[in-house]
C-alpha cells in the first residue's frame, strides 16, 4: 500500500510496488494505467478522458515527454489546484525509475491559489470560550471533511482551521447561488411573454386572445450583518467574517458592521473580490479586534448615524455575537426595539447556542430576546450552511 | 488546422501573442481533439485574447458571446421575431392551411433570429472560433445549456428540432474565476491556467506590442509590476495594466523611468484607490530603486 496525494491509501496491482510505466507491456497500457492512477489521485479521470489520452499517444506529442505533460495536464485537470498536483504524479510514473520522486503525503490546504498569507488581526486561538464545548470525539461522521463542518470553530486546531475554510468557501458560493432567482412564465405578472403568447394564439389567427406574461422577479431586499468581534468571539469572528464576505455574492445589497467598544462600517471592503486583501485592508483601518463589549451602545450608534439611510421597514438585520455585553442591558433592548420599528426581521444567530444545554441567561442575551424574532446557533460550518432557508425569505 | 506546435507559435506570434509551449500544444491538442478550452487565470493575463488571434490565425470568424448574470437562451442562442410572426399570422387568417400548417410556417427559420451560439454552429463556410468570455459570470443554468452545444456541438429548438453543427466551431470558454464552475462544464473542456509571465517573456510581450519602445524602459517598468505582483493589493495589475502604462509613460514623453512618471501615471496600473495610496506610502522611488 502506498500513500498518494489526497492521503488516501491506493491498493495497486500484485504486479506493481508503485505505478509505473515500465510496468506495463505497451504504451496503451501505460496510458489506461495512468488514467487509474489519476483516479485513485483523486482527478476527474473517466473513460473519456482515458479516450482523449489514447488518442493523444497516437499524436507526435508521445515522443516528447514534456509536451505530453503539457497534453495530459489539459486533460486530467479542471483547477488550478489541481495543476500544482499534476506534475509530481506524471514525474511519477513516466520518468526513469531512478528518477522516481519519493511520494509524500500533501494536504489539500496547500494547493490554494490565493497565497496564504496570516492577516495581521487577532483572530482565531485567542480569547477564552466559555462552557461546555461539543467535543470533536462527540461529533458523528464517517470522514474528515464531515467531521469538520460539524466541529465548533473554538475547537479547530489550526491546520483543521485552514482545511475548513477552502470547504467553508466553496460550500458558502454554492449557496449562494442556489438563493438565486430567474423569470418564469406564469399566468400573473407585469412582462408580456410573447413568445407563449403567440404559441397559445395561433389557433385564434393571431388575435392575443390569451395573453401569457412573465412574473416579476422577487426583489432582493437589504441584508444588514452586524459581527462582534469582540475578544470573547475570537475564536469565531474570522470564520463568520468570511461568511459574510461569501454573502455579497448573492446579496448585492448587504451592508455589514464590525463592532465591539465601538461600531464600524465595513461594506465597502467586501466590494473586493479578493478574501486575503480584504482582511489585511481592515486589519489596518480597523482597531477594535478582540477588545470588550458595548452591545447596545454600538447600536445606538447606528440608529443614528446609519439607520435612516439603510433601513427601509423591509431590511432583514443578522446579529453574529455571542451577546456577552458589558454595558446596561436596557440600552441594548431599547436600541434592539428602535432598529426593530425600522426592520422586517431581526435575526441573532449566537455561537454559544450550539453548546450542549445552553440558555440564553446572560443579561445581554435576556435583553434582546423580547426583541429578536429568531434565534439560531452559528458555531459550526453546518450551523451557517442552515441558514439558507431563511435568507431565501429575505 | 494549424499543422503543429511550432507553426502555432510562429502563427500567434505574427498577431503579436507571446506564446508558450504548454498552451501552443495544448491549442494544437484542442484541433486534433475537436474538444472546447477553458481558459482561467486572473485578469488581465491575455485569456480574451487567444480566441482573437486564434481566428485570426486560422482566417475565420470570431463569434464572441460576453456572458452576464442573467444571460439566458434568448440572447445567446436564438429568439422568434414576433413582430414578423404576429404579422404572419394575420396575413395567413383567410389562407387555406391547417393549423399545424400554420405552425410549421411561424416557427420556421426566416421567423428565426440567431444569437451567438446558433450562429457559432450554423456557419457555413468553415469552422468559426466561438469565445464564450466570462462564463464564470453567467449562471448555473445557463452553465447546464451549455453542456449540450460543447460535448455534441449541437443545440435543441423545442420548435424546429435538434441542429447540429456544419462545421464544429473552436471553442474557447475564459473564466476569472469569480466563482466555481460546474465538474460537468469542465470536464468536457481542455483546461489551461494562464499565470502572470515571468520576467523575461513579459518583456517580450511589451517589446511585441511597442517594437519603438527603448528595452530598458520597458524592463524598468516590469520590474516595478512585478514587485507590484508580490504586494498585497486589492486589484493586482496584469499584463493589460503593464502595457497601459507604458503607454502612458511614452505617451507624456517620458524616455526612462522617474518617479514623477510613475506618480502621473499610477492610475494606468492601479485600478483601486487604496491601492494608490499604499504604494504612495511605500514611496515610488523605493519600488523603482
Amino acid at each position: 500500500m502506498i500513500r498518494v496525494w489526497s492521503g488516501r491509501e491506493v491498493k495497486l496491482s500484485i504486479t506493481m510496488d508503485y505505478p509505473h510505466f515500465s510496468n506495463y507491456e505497451n504504451l496503451r497500457e501505460a496510458v489506461i494505467g495512468f488514467g487509474q492512477f489519476a483516479r485513485y489521485s483523486e482527478f476527474n479521470a473517466g473513460v473519456q478522458e482515458t479516450l482523449d489520452a489514447l488518442n493523444i499517444a497516437g499524436t507526435e506529442l508521445i515522443h516528447q515527454r514534456e509536451y505530453l505533460r503539457y497534453a495530459l495536464k489539459a486533460v486530467y485537470c479542471c483547477s488550478y489546484e489541481e495543476i500544482n498536483r499534476f506534475d509530481d504524479m506524471f514525474d511519477m510514473f513516466w520518468s526513469a525509475r531512478s528518477d522516481v520522486v519519493k511520494i509524500e503525503t500533501m494536504k489539500r490546504n496547500q494547493t490554494n491559489t490565493a497565497k496564504k498569507t496570516n492577516p495581521s488581526i487577532v483572530m482565531m486561538g485567542h480569547g477564552s470560550a466559555t462552557g461546555q464545548l461539543i467535543d470533536t470525539k462527540d461529533i458523528s461522521g464517517a470522514n474528515t471533511e464531515e467531521r469538520l463542518r460539524n466541529t465548533d470553530f473554538a475547537k479547530l486546531e489550526e491546520i483543521e482551521s485552514e482545511y475548513l475554510e477552502e470547504i467553508a468557501m466553496k460550500m458558502w458560493k454554492q449557496m449562494s447561488y442556489r438563493l438565486k432567482r430567474r423569470m418564469k412564465s406564469a399566468k400573473k405578472g407585469d412582462r408580456l411573454d410573447l413568445r407563449q403568447t403567440i404559441r397559445r394564439n395561433i389557433a385564434h389567427g393571431g388575435d392575443l386572445i390569451e395573453l401569457r406574461m412573465k412574473s416579476k422577479k422577487r426583489r432582493k431586499e437589504r441584508l444588514v450583518v452586524f459581527l462582534d468581534v469582540s475578544g470573547s468571539m475570537d475564536k469565531y469572528s474570522l470564520f463568520l467574517l468570511k461568511f459574510i464576505w461569501s454573502l455579497k455574492t448573492h446579496f448585492k445589497k448587504i451592508e455589514a458592521f464590525i463592532f465591539s467598544t465601538n461600531l464600524v462600517r465595513i461594506t465597502d471592503y467586501l466590494e473586493v473580490d479578493n478574501i486575503e486583501a480584504t482582511l489585511e485592508t481592515m486589519s489596518k483601518k480597523v482597531n477594535n479586534w478582540s477588545s470588550g463589549t458595548r452591545i447596545g451602545a454600538c447600536f445606538n450608534t447606528f440608529n443614528e448615524e446609519y439607520a435612516k439611510y439603510i433601513l427601509n421597514g423591509k431590511s432583514t438585520v443578522i446579529i453574529l455575537s455571542d451577546g456577552l455585553d458589558t454595558g446596561q442591558p436596557e440600552v441594548l433592548s431599547t436600541a434592539l426595539h428602535r432598529m426593530k420599528l425600522r426592520t422586517k426581521k431581526i435575526v441573532w444567530l449566537n455561537p454559544l447556542k450550539g453548546m450542549k444545554g445552553y440558555l440564553p441567561v446572560q443579561k445581554g442575551m435576556r435583553a434582546a430576546l423580547t426583541e429578536i424574532d429568531i434565534l439560531r446557533s452559528a458555531h459550526s460550518l453546518n450551523s451557517l450552511l442552515e441558514l439558507e432557508e431563511l435568507l431565501v425569505q429575505v | 488546422m494549424l499543422e503543429s506546435r511550432t507553426t502555432i507559435v510562429n502563427a500567434f506570434e505574427k498577431y503579436r501573442y507571446v506564446l508558450d509551449n504548454e498552451l501552443a500544444t495544448i491549442i494544437y491538442l484542442m484541433q486534433k481533439l475537436g474538444k472546447p478550452l477553458l481558459l482561467e487565470g486572473n485578469p488581465g493575463v491575455g485569456k480574451t485574447s487567444v480566441a482573437g488571434v486564434l481566428a485570426q490565425c486560422l482566417n475565420t470568424p470570431l463569434i464572441r458571446l460576453q456572458c452576464y448574470e442573467g444571460l439566458d437562451v434568448n440572447s445567446a442562442v436564438y429568439e422568434w421575431n414576433y413582430q414578423r410572426q404576429l404579422l404572419s399570422i394575420k396575413i395567413q387568417e383567410n389562407a387555406n392551411r391547417t393549423e399545424e400548417e400554420k405552425e410549421a410556417h411561424i416557427f420556421g427559420k426566416e421567423f428565426l433570429l440567431e444569437r451567438p451560439l446558433l450562429k457559432a454552429i450554423t456557419a457555413v463556410e468553415k469552422a468559426p472560433v466561438l469565445l464564450i468570455d466570462e462564463v464564470d459570470r453567467a449562471d448555473e443554468e445557463f452553465e447546464a445549456f451549455l453542456l449540450e452545444l460543447l460535448s455534441e456541438f449541437q443545440i435543441s429548438i423545442p420548435e424546429m428540432g435538434t441542429i447540429k453543427a456544419i462545421h464544429k466551431p473552436l471553442v474557447v470558454l475564459t473564466s476569472n474565476r469569480t466563482r466555481e464552475l460546474s465538474d460537468a462544464l469542465k470536464r468536457r473542456c481542455l483546461y489551461h491556467w494562464i499565470d502572470y509571465p515571468d520576467f523575461e517573456k513579459e518583456v517580450k510581450i511589451v517589446l511585441q506590442h511597442r517594437p519603438d519602445i527603448d528595452e530598458e524602459l520597458v524592463q524598468s517598468v516590469v520590474k516595478v509590476v512585478h514587485t507590484l505582483r508580490e504586494t498585497k493589493l486589492q486589484k493586482v495589475p496584469g499584463v493589460a495594466e503593464t502595457l497601459d502604462w507604458i503607454n502612458g509613460l511614452v505617451a507624456l514623453g517620458y524616455q526612462e523611468l522617474r518617479p514623477e512618471g510613475m506618480v502621473e501615471t499610477l492610475g494606468c496600473l492601479l485600478k483601486s484607490t487604496d491601492d494608490i495610496v499604499k504604494i504612495k506610502s511605500v514611496g515610488v522611488e523605493h519600488l523603482i530603486n
